[in-house]
């Protein structure tokens, strides 16, 4: 197995997303192991000792057990054995927005050599198995505000696959180290209706790793800087009061092009969303926790301006196509999903896939993304304030 | 209307719904009281001796039918038939189908019924077509005539004592299916006719609907254009919920290539509304020849 070329990134793990844990303590978000507070020196020896290891690695045939570089952190599941996570250590930038994971191609019926042939034959020539040309997407279908008791939600349908995002928003403590912001957390559920492999806990993999994919791209670095949504408008009293968002995504049909489609309802779910407006009682002293008034009419609504879409690029052959379904993705190569914002910004990368890449392809893919990401944004918007406007 | 998952504007909506009145209105049978839902009475006279069938239980001293559907009667037979069921197998049935395994002679294919129906290799033809019995050797180089995951189209031939089916491939047009894709839509979608494989002349493609709601587009010489368009035409009336039949996938598509519908868009909601009309107009011309 050929290693994926590798962007250092800093760490980023999956943890269980439970309330209680997430407002108490402030090691809940990504917290690089002690490694990064070491010195110059044993930087230095960690990457030298990287390297070494990455060349060993290149010589080994079968699949690289989990050895001493590989870090998890305490809070990660432990992997399922056809998964091999690198989590490689930043020797300077903590809040590269990169992440690198390698998982196996799953996918649910089999392909006969002809069909695959087809597919195959069909990117090369431009015109895939409905008529799309390489860089269409499917039709976006997006509903909003179908629950009531979420503070926003939304529902996108591309083709056959099928999520909902919801946004709940409760009144915490902010962090010590940041008291002036809010807190945000991105969870995804994979639904064992979606496909036959999420059965039992099958899908807890794919979960853990949209989650995190989707809190590199939409949350910025460990400093809130850079992100999507902007925390400091979550505040309410600085040190005290502030706003914890809890952003759930749900997949219910799995066709392809999962994390395009529940980047699409964030987005959508945050333009829905109504932050109830807080009254603050004057007069509080000290350390006391002021008395606040939650008011069931007035609502704030979020600027979605700022929050990037994500475009998927699948590599099959030698050609790279947008949104592609289940049948075409279990063909690919490798895919790189690229967040981009309006202004054209890269907010995030994620490669998948076995297969190695050669940078210029991946410089490639950046721009086709970003030509690809304009029409996505404007179709997007457009098909949200639709919804809105119908759901009124 | 079904949840028709496609993003249409008002006019378009309206123009929907006025076509599937049309067509609600053109098909209304003589016994439309005869369709029934879960827990209606089905009306019966008690006096006569009668068998209650699928679909139906004793309630309260009355017939009551537990599933959706049509109430069928059979001389005394009286059973209710489910519209939206799994497939429901017959002898002589064309069946599409995928190969899951290769076990000991035979095949075991999945056609979206219950169980896995079995193909058995002395019901298929040996690839140098001559008659003979099936030796260890035949056995062993069963995965050079079918693989795992192979297309295959065969026809019912029985049912075993167990419920499973037992199909065969013995003539020259059943076999593996190669170069083009398999769309899967309802099986009550595909009735029984005459003919089950369409060679599209004009196309130079193979149509194969499957009674078990497989369906095949195949290529014979390099047409990619024209089977994606045939391919969408399959998606479009399914979606929209009309009975399969070849000469109205190819009026689709004639109807696509004359308004210049770019390949992709005959999938938006637009060219659905459009097909919906058409059927309407076709299916009122029908009527009115009739009378």
């Amino acid at each position: 197995m050929s290693s994926p070329l590798c962007f250092f990134s800093s760490l980023t793990l999956s943890f269980n997303h439970r309330h209680s844990m997430f407002c108490t303590k402030t090691t809940a978000f990504p917290n690089p192991p002690p490694i990064n507070n070491q010195n110059k020196e044993e930087k230095e020896e960690t990457k030298s000792k990287l390297q070494t290891k990455m060349a060993s690695l290149k010589k080994k045939k079968r699949n690289p057990k989990p050895s001493c570089f590989i870090r998890r952190s305490n809070l990660s599941k432990g992997p399922a054995s056809r998964a091999v996570r690198f989590h490689l250590l930043s020797s300077a930038r903590r809040q590269s927005p990169l992440l690198i994971v390698d998982q196996s191609s799953s996918y649910m019926v089999g392909l006969s050599a002809g069909e695959k042939h087809f597919i195959q034959g069909g990117i090369a020539q431009d015109l895939r198995l409905d008529g799309r040309k390489r860089l269409t997407h499917r039709p976006i279908y997006v509903e909003t505000g179908i629950i009531p008791q979420a503070h926003g939600l939304a529902r996108v349908r591309l083709g056959a696959t099928d999520v909902i995002a919801s946004v709940k928003a409760e009144l915490g403590k902010p962090s010590t180290l940041q008291p002036d912001k809010g807190k945000i957390a991105i969870y995804v559920d994979c639904s064992p209706t979606a496909a036959p492999m999420f059965e039992g806990r099958g899908g807890e993999e794919l979960s853990t790793e949209l989650s995190v994919a989707l809190e590199r791209c939409l949350l910025g670095g460990k400093s809130g800087a850079g992100a999507g949504i902007d925390p400091t408008s979550l505040v309410v009293v600085e040190g005290k009061v502030c706003w914890d968002l809890y952003i759930d995504g749900l997949v219910i049909s799995s066709d392809g092009n999962l994390l395009d489609a529940l980047a699409a309802a964030i987005k959508a779910a945050l333009s829905n969303t109504g932050i109830p407006k807080v009254d603050v009682a004057a007069e509080t002293t000290g350390d006391e926790q002021p008395e606040v008034n939650i008011s069931d009419e007035e609502f704030l609504q979020f600027d979605t301006t700022g929050i990037p879409v994500i475009v998927t690029l699948t590599k099959v052959g030698k050609h790279y196509i947008v949104d592609a379904t289940s049948e075409e993705e279990s063909q690919m190569s490798s895919a790189v999903s690229i967040s981009v914002n309006r202004k054209g910004h890269v907010c995030g990368l994620t490669k998948r896939g076995g297969a190695g890449l050669d940078p210029s392809i991946i410089l490639d893919m950046i721009s086709v993304a970003k030509h690809v990401s304009e029409q996505l944004i404007n179709k997007l918007d457009s098909e949200i304030a639709a919804a809105e406007a119908s759901e009124e | 209307m079904r949840g028709l998952q496609l993003p249409l504007n008002q006019t378009q909506r309206i123009r929907l719904q006025r076509a599937f009145e049309k067509l609600q209105s053109l098909s209304s049978k003589a016994n439309s009281d005869a369709s029934v839902t879960v827990a209606d009475t089905i009306p019966v006279n008690y006096e006569d001796a009668f068998l209650k069938g699928h679909g139906t239980t004793d309630l309260n001293g009355e017939l009551v039918a537990t599933v959706c559907g049509v109430v069928e009667r059979i001389n005394k037979l009286v059973y209710v038939r489910g519209l939206r069921a799994r497939y429901k197998p017959e002898v002589g049935d064309i069946v599409v189908g995928r190969v899951i395994e290769v076990a000991q002679k035979r095949w075991r294919l999945e056609i979206n019924f219950n169980q896995d129906a079995v193909l058995m290799l002395s019901s298929m033809n040996m690839p140098d077509g001559i008659q003979r019995r099936r030796t260890a050797l035949d056995e062993l180089n069963m995965r050079g005539i079918f693989e795992e995951n192979d297309v295959v189209c065969a026809e019912v031939r029985n049912f075993q004592h167990d419920g499973s089916l037992q199909l065969q491939a013995r003539s020259q047009k059943y076999g593996k299916l190669e170069k083009g894709q398999l769309l899967i839509i309802d099986p009550y979608l595909v009735k029984k006719s005459k003919l089950h494989f369409h060679h599209l002349e004009q196309f130079g493609i193979d149509l194969i609907l499957g009674r078990n709601g497989f369906v095949w587009v195949g290529e014979h010489v390099e047409t990619r254009d024209k089977l994606c368009r045939i391919a969408n035409a399959v998606r479009v009336l399914s979606t929209l919920g009309f009975s399969m039949d070849a000469d109205l996938i190819v009026e689709t598509v004639e109807l696509s290539s004359s308004l210049k519908i770019d390949i992709h868009d005959m999938l938006g909601s637009e060219f659905h509304v459009l097909v919906a009309e058409q059927e309407a107009e076709r299916r009122s011309l029908m009527g009115k020849r009739r009378r």
